[in-house]
């Protein structure tokens, strides 16, 4: 479904992304490993227009979105939806406006349709009823199921995750990855997981693809990434330093 | 020395650019997007209706004050009827508008830097960007159609107020001959002085607008950014306006000329 080939990007000297290729397939959870500040966000929001790349390219259902324009870009924002790190809650809005809102921005006017969607969304990420709260008034997890349940209330068939455990407890956690399961089965969406949390990886990921150095220097499943002999998996696996940084 | 003036003429030369494309967006927004008229007036009510006050307050100080030195002055001339025709026309061409604009970009436009400014460091611009939905689209031009529609009416408030306030100070409490007072105003003060300062307020409510959200949408490093938007949109808004102004001034009097 989504195609990416030797993407390159930089933020003024540094070099991010050295020529990053890999490929999502129809109805899989792709997640993206790495170190912080590795760049695996950076190739998140390349995904769906929000950053710009300096070359390469990616392919959406086989369209090259990358010299897209702002505007070119809505159709394929419709397809590919995008869970933020922090939720991204419209916060003058509450929870049932903010899920509202993309469904009003697509024309739906309906406003029975959009009251059974928005409660349809909260209930599948186990917030049903919730409707009327603002955003300052709910949890960190909360606040990413909202989030989620705004990306999903449109029906993409992608959806990318910006670190969605980062900041949770370990139940919070665990109950997210069991949502991101749990979305995949019962919409068939396709997922893009980027974490660095290997609970979350594993046990989310139909496939893990590893970033090292600006390229994706390993991809496999979740049982051949563990039982990988290479020192800089298994020293990110087992959280080992490199005696540089000591 | 020249190392310094050359980069900062290529600040300015970048932060005018930016202005130029953030304003070209706009035009292009109207062109091919709907216009979300309920958020227009949502917006006219916090950036018009709610300025109401501090622009009232403005025009009828700078008015009675403007008033009673003018009288002070022209009494030792004898031509304290004149009083009101000079300050109704000064309120008209350049304090009324010039003022009002001031008053409202400390208001209305650190507001507005300030709102889109915590939305892009919190993400939320990048939320509404990855939900298919355009920002100048939904945060620029409500609030420029807001401002380009209720600037304009402010400035005839305050200028109304402005003259009331001159009518009382100087009529009522300085004892000015109310006749003469009234004959004047309404003899020397022509429609071309409200038009110059329906056009200076709809030109100032544009450079308000545009600066402020701009300022918002280049907002980064998290609150310390969000800090930083409203008081440089003041800041660059309030010089832009009394830069604009004497430039208008020049350009509307070949336009609109004194009789």
């Amino acid at each position: 479904m989504i195609e990416i080939r030797e993407l390159k990007k930089s933020f003024g000297p540094q070099l991010v992304l050295d020529g990053v290729t890999l490929s999502i397939h129809e109805g899989e959870t792709c997640v993206v490993m790495g170190r912080s500040g590795s760049g695996k966000s950076v190739i998140l929001k390349h995904l769906i227009g929000l950053l710009h790349a300096d070359s390469g390219s990616i392919l959406v259902d086989d369209e090259d979105i990358t010299g897209l324009e702002e505007r070119e870009l809505t159709h394929i924002r419709r397809k590919v939806g995008m869970l933020f790190q922090s939720g991204a809650l419209f916060d003058s809005m509450s929870v049932e406006e903010n899920l509202a809102f993309p469904l009003l921005e697509q024309g739906v006017t309906d406003k029975k349709i959009i009251d059974e969607k928005v409660a349809e969304a909260l209930e599948l990420v186990s917030l049903a009823g919730e409707q009327k709260k603002m955003p300052e008034n709910l949890s960190g997890g909360m606040r990413k199921r909202v989030g989620l349940a705004r990306t999903i209330v449109g029906r993409p068939r992608c959806v990318l995750y910006d670190e969605p455990t980062t900041g949770l407890d370990p139940i919070g956690t665990d109950s997210i990855n069991h949502l991101i399961r749990r979305l995949q089965k019962r919409l068939a969406v396709t997922s893009v997981v980027v974490t660095h949390d290997l609970k979350t990886a594993f046990s989310t990921a139909d496939r893990i693809a590893f970033l090292h150095e600006g390229k994706i220097y390993f991809t496999g499943t979740p049982k051949e990434m563990q039982e990988s002999a290479d020192p800089i998996i298994s020293n990110f696996l087992n959280g080992i330093s490199e005696e540089s940084e000591l | 020395m020249l190392t310094r003036l050359g980069r900062s003429t290529l600040k300015v030369l970048d932060y005018t650019g930016s202005l130029g494309l953030l304003i070209k967006e706009t035009f292009t927004s109207l062109r091919v997007a709907p216009i979300r008229w309920r958020l227009v007036l949502e917006q006219m009510l916090t950036i018009g209706s709610n300025s109401q006050l501090i622009v009232a307050v403005t025009g009828a100080f700078t008015g009675a004050v403007f008033t009673a030195q003018t009288c002070f002055q022209f009494r030792t001339f004898g031509m304290e009827s004149a009083v009101g025709s000079v300050v109704t026309i000064s309120l008209f061409r350049e304090l009324g508008p010039a003022l009002g604009a001031l008053m409202v970009a400390g208001r209305v436009g650190s507001a507005i830097a300030a709102e889109i400014g915590t939305m892009k460091v919190t993400e939320q611009i990048d939320a509404m960007r990855s939900l298919g939905v355009h920002p100048v689209d939904y945060l620029v031009v409500p609030r420029a159609l807001a401002m380009l529609i209720s600037m304009p009416l402010l400035v005839v408030e305050c200028v109304a107020l402005g003259i009331i306030a001159s009518w009382i100070v100087g009529v009522q409490i300085l004892n000015i001959a109310e006749a003469p007072f009234i004959d004047n105003i309404l003899k020397y003060t022509t429609e071309r002085d409200m038009y110059i300062s329906l056009c200076k307020g709809f030109f100032f409510g544009f450079v308000i607008v545009f600066i402020s959200c701009l300022q918002g949408l280049n907002a980064k490093n998290g609150a310390a950014g969000v800090g930083q938007a409203p008081t440089s949109a003041v800041v660059i808004s309030s010089i832009a306006i009394l830069i604009f102004n004497f430039i208008l001034t020049f350009a509307l009097n070949i336009i609109f000329p004194m009789s």
